[in-house]
Formats: structure tokens, sequence, C-alpha cells
């Protein structure tokens, strides 16, 4: 009996959890499907409509442009570099692996906010010393999310590098194959969850920044999360819920394909890493 | 002998250094002149003085309002965290060990909480939590309160908003380790008539204890450097240190303080990271030796 009582309340914080986390994700969905426009929230909505869907000013489409390419670039950019590092760490017998794996984790320790600072102080620096400004271009926030995703990149490819075999490559070699065809046949289609995993961290985390690109934004340069912080902040529009609905949905179907792409273990953190 | 083989076939060293050369630019020269930046004076209007001085750390680290700051930060850091520890645990606990079919389902949704951009996330927190929101209507509805709740535009706002911040990414975690720890441990604890309580504090919470603490770290971490539901869900109103640096760069153009407090925070979690580390490794040595022969 009593063994049973303690397995509701673990269950019942389970469900407390998850509807402190997910519940506020539905009240925005539904808070869309209102059609009058209010400030007050209604549930369910009075007016069920889809009108706020059409009414999602242009400004939002061209910052969700903007964020799009930042993200897909630093995550393609940082894939890369990490990998490169992943491969170089694990292959190379380092004596300092870990004082050299620690290093390229060091951007975990500052935050965002601190990184959205510095980039934007030394950007200040360049273009006054220069007269190139990378304030509000692409390449200044490309190189800023680069700095902030190496250590996501490193730690998942070098995850997958360290399991596997090297013996795999060697008999390949053995058999007659280039060094071309065993990168291409044996190692690429071994790392490749890992570069997967690595790219998918990249971009969401560059994807949903705010404190870093809340900085480095100027003009007409701005990302999708800090056009709809600028929005909360200073003038609510309902548009806004319709296209936070979007991105919810768009997030959701990429977490799932990846999860399905590269399974678990790799996407969920761990303490080793 | 393979890896001598290995090693001469393809040079795997040299893969390490573009990637290590980059890391170290982009460390090193933008974190130098933020650094060289806090310590000159302000003159305004963006310019700064061409002397050294410590006068903004000494400003920073004497004024009250500085200060007040920064232990605000440092507090709901903690609550937060706390709470947010205390709610994982349970969960990730139920969720390494039910033997459902809807574990993967479950993990999926932590995973789309988890990544779930922090402005949406804020968003729906203020829907939720608002004076008119869905909570204070039930909470009002059902007849526990008389006056809705102020849950938005204050310290109760932001740590409810940090909570959420972190709670994903630490019941994962937890949850990755708990997997490992063998149901058969808690079987044979209940077999020698422990109760499930016993067993949970004296089997798994011992086990858990390193990956908590790890986590606890991150999670502090996280929250000190908080910036966006700090802003959103304390309405400005709530100064912790992110909020202040922005305000600084933004409103008052004060880039060498701005540099100043943002130097103060990364110290403070840098520093706060080795204590724990070393406490940590402390905690071992006297465990190890604390085990009878």
């Amino acid at each position: 009996m009593r063994q049973l009582r303690r397995q509701w309340l673990f269950w019942g914080v389970t469900g407390a959890v998850y509807l402190f986390l997910l519940g506020p994700i539905l009240a925005v969905a539904l808070a869309s499907l209102e059609g009058q426009q209010s400030y007050a929230f209604h549930f369910p909505p009075e007016h069920p409509s889809l009108v706020w869907y059409s009414h999602i000013p242009q400004k939002y489409w061209d910052a969700l442009g903007v964020s799009l390419t930042a993200a897909m670039i630093a995550a393609v950019i940082s894939t890369v570099i990490g990998a490169a590092a992943a491969m170089g760490l694990v292959r190379g017998n380092w004596r300092g692996r870990t004082a050299l794996q620690a290093f390229f984790n060091l951007p975990l320790q500052v935050p965002l906010v601190v990184t959205g600072v510095v980039f934007l102080q030394f950007y200040n620096q360049l273009a006054f010393a220069s007269g190139v400004d990378p304030v509000g271009s692409l390449a200044g926030l490309v190189i800023a999310y680069v700095f902030v995703t190496i250590p996501y990149s490193v730690g998942t490819v070098g995850a997958v590098v360290s399991r596997v075999d090297p013996r795999l490559e060697e008999a390949a070699r053995t058999l007659g194959a280039s060094e071309w065809s065993v990168f291409r046949r044996v190692l690429l289609p071994l790392i490749k969850p890992g570069l997967f995993a690595g790219f998918f961290y990249g971009f969401i985390v560059a994807f949903g920044d705010v404190p870093v690109a809340v900085f480095l934004a100027a003009g007409g340069f701005v990302t999708l999360p800090v056009e709809i912080f600028q929005t909360l902040q200073f003038d609510f529009d309902p548009a806004v819920l319709a296209l936070s609905t979007l991105v919810v949905i768009f997030s959701a179907l990429l977490i799932v394909a990846v999860q399905r792409l590269v399974g678990f273990d790799l996407v969920l953190p761990s303490t080793t890493r | 002998m393979s890896e001598t083989r290995l090693a001469g076939v393809i040079p795997w060293r040299r893969f390490l250094w573009p990637p290590l050369l980059i890391a170290t630019v982009l460390l090193v020269v933008p974190h130098a002149s933020f650094l060289w930046m806090s310590l000159h004076r302000n003159l305004g209007m963006g310019l700064v003085s061409a002397t050294l001085t410590l006068d903004n750390y000494r400003r920073v680290l004497t004024d009250s309002f500085y200060l007040g700051s920064l232990w605000l930060t440092f507090r709901l850091s903690l609550i937060a965290t706390a709470i947010a520890l205390a709610a994982a645990f349970p969960t990730a606990y139920v969720l390494a060990r039910t033997r459902s079919r809807w574990v993967s389902l479950l993990i999926a949704l932590l995973l789309v909480a988890s990544f779930m951009t922090v402005v949406i996330k804020a968003l729906g927190l203020s829907l939720v939590l608002g004076q008119e929101g869905i909570l204070n209507h039930l909470l009002q509805a059902i007849g526990i309160i008389a006056q809705p709740l102020l849950l938005l535009n204050n310290d109760t706002g932001v740590v409810i908003g940090l909570v959420q911040y972190t709670l994903p990414l630490l019941v994962m975690l937890l949850f990755s380790v708990m997997q490992t720890i063998p149901r058969s441990l808690e079987e044979a604890a209940e077999l020698l008539g422990a109760t499930r309580l016993a067993t949970l504090r004296r089997v798994v919470l011992p086990l858990a204890m390193p990956s908590l603490i790890a986590g606890g770290l991150i999670s502090f971490n996280l929250d000190m450097g908080a910036f966006t539901s700090a802003v959103l869900l304390g309405g400005g109103k709530v100064l912790t240190l992110p909020v202040l640096i922005q305000r600084k760069i933004f409103l008052d153009v004060d880039y060498p303080i701005a540099a100043c407090l943002a130097t103060v925070l990364v110290a403070i979690v840098f520093a706060f990271n080795l204590l724990s580390v070393l406490l940590l490794r402390q905690r071992r040595k006297t465990a190890a030796e604390g085990v009878p022969k």
C-alpha cells in the first residue's frame, strides 16, 4: 500500500513537470487561435479562427530567413571544425587530451549574454580600426555562433569517433582501398550520426538564440527570436502567437526527425561529455 | 604495432591544428579586447579614456547597487536550481524505472521542451501566469484565491522562468545516469527489508549524487547567465547581472562598466565551478578513506 502511494507521488511530480514544461507551449498554440484581438487570454478561444496566421507582418518572415541562414551556415562551419578537432583529438594520441577537450569546451563557461557583449565590443573596435563593421551583418552573427557552438560539435563527433574501431579502416586498406575511399566508404558512414547530431545542436542553439543576436542585430538585420523578444517587450502583436506556433511545429518536427536519424544516446546530454 | 601504422598512414594529429587555431583566435582576441575595455574609464558617447584604471572594478565591487544585483542573481539562481533539482529527480527516476511503452514519447517531449527557443517558452509562461492568465483564472474559479497572484514582472516570475529553462536538461541528464543504476540493487535492498524510502535514500540517491551535483552546477551556471527569461518574466524590473549588462550597453552606452560586470559574472561562475570541483574531489577522497577494509 505504502509502495503504491510513493509511486503515485513520483508519477504526480512527473505529471506536474510535464504540464509545467509543455503547458505554456500549448497555451501559445491555443491563444493563436483566438480571432478577436485582446490582451487577455481566453481559454478555450471564444472566437476560433486562423486569422492571425494570414496577418503575420513581413518583418517576421524576413527575420525567419535571417535566423535560418545564420543558424544553418554557423552549424555547418562548426560541424566541420568540430569534426576535424574530434578526429585529431581522439586519433592523435595526445597526452593532454582532457585538457585539450576542456579548452574546446570553454565557450560553454561563458554566459551567452557575455558572448554577445564581447563580440559587439570586438566588432566595434574592428570597425574603428579597419572601417569594416560586422555588427548587423551575416558574417558577424555567424562568427559569434561558431564560437558558441564548437563545443557541441566537438563533443558529439568525439563521442562517436572514439567508438569507431580503427581496425575497420585498416582492413579496408589491406583489401586495397585508397585513402579517399577508406574515408568515404568506411569512416564517413561510421561517424555520420555524430555529424548529424553536431549539426543539429549547432543549428538549434543558434536558431533559438536571443542574448547573442540582441547585441549583434542592427538595422534591418534581425533574427526571429530577437524580433519576437522585442515585440514581447515593447508592443504586443497577436500575430506573434501564430508565428510562434509555426516555430514550435517546425522545431518539434526537426527534433523528432533528428531523434529518428541518430537515436537518443547522442542527443541526450551526458555528464562525461 | 597497429597504432604506429595507423599514425603513419594518416597524420591525425595535424587535424587538430586548424580547429585549435580557430578556437583560440575566437576565444582570445575578442575576450582580450573586452578585458582591455573593462580597464578604461567611460567618457560618455561610447568614448573611453586612454589610461588604464581599475576604477570600474572598484565601483562594481563596492557600490551597493551592483552588489545588490550580484546577490539577487546568485540568490535567484540558487533557488531556481534547488527547485529544478527537486522536480527533476523524481521525474528522471520514474522515466528510468517505468516499463511503459510511452517512455520514448516522453523523452521526445522533453527534447522538444528543452530545445524550444526561450522566447516562445517565456511567451507561453506569461500567458499562463499573468493576472488574467490561465492559472489565476483557474485558481479563482476553484476558490483557492480571492485576488489574482502576482506571478509576473517580479522575482517569482524570474525564478519560474529559470526553472523552466533548465528543468528539461536536468531531467535528461539524470535520466541518462539513472538508467545505468541496476534495478537489481534496489531489489536486493528491498529483499533485505529496506522500505522504498530507505532504498531511495540509501541506494539510489548516493549513486545519483555525482550527477545531481554536476547537473546542479550546469543549471546554476545557466541560471546565472540567463538573459531572455529574466528580461521577459521580470518585466525589466528584476535587474539580475545579465539584464543589467544589456541595460548598460543600450541605455547608458557605458561599455567599460558593462565589460566589467560581464567579467565579474564570468569570474564568479568560474570560481563557483572550480570550488565545487575541489569540494567534490575532497568528498570523494574522504569517502574512499572512510570505506572499511
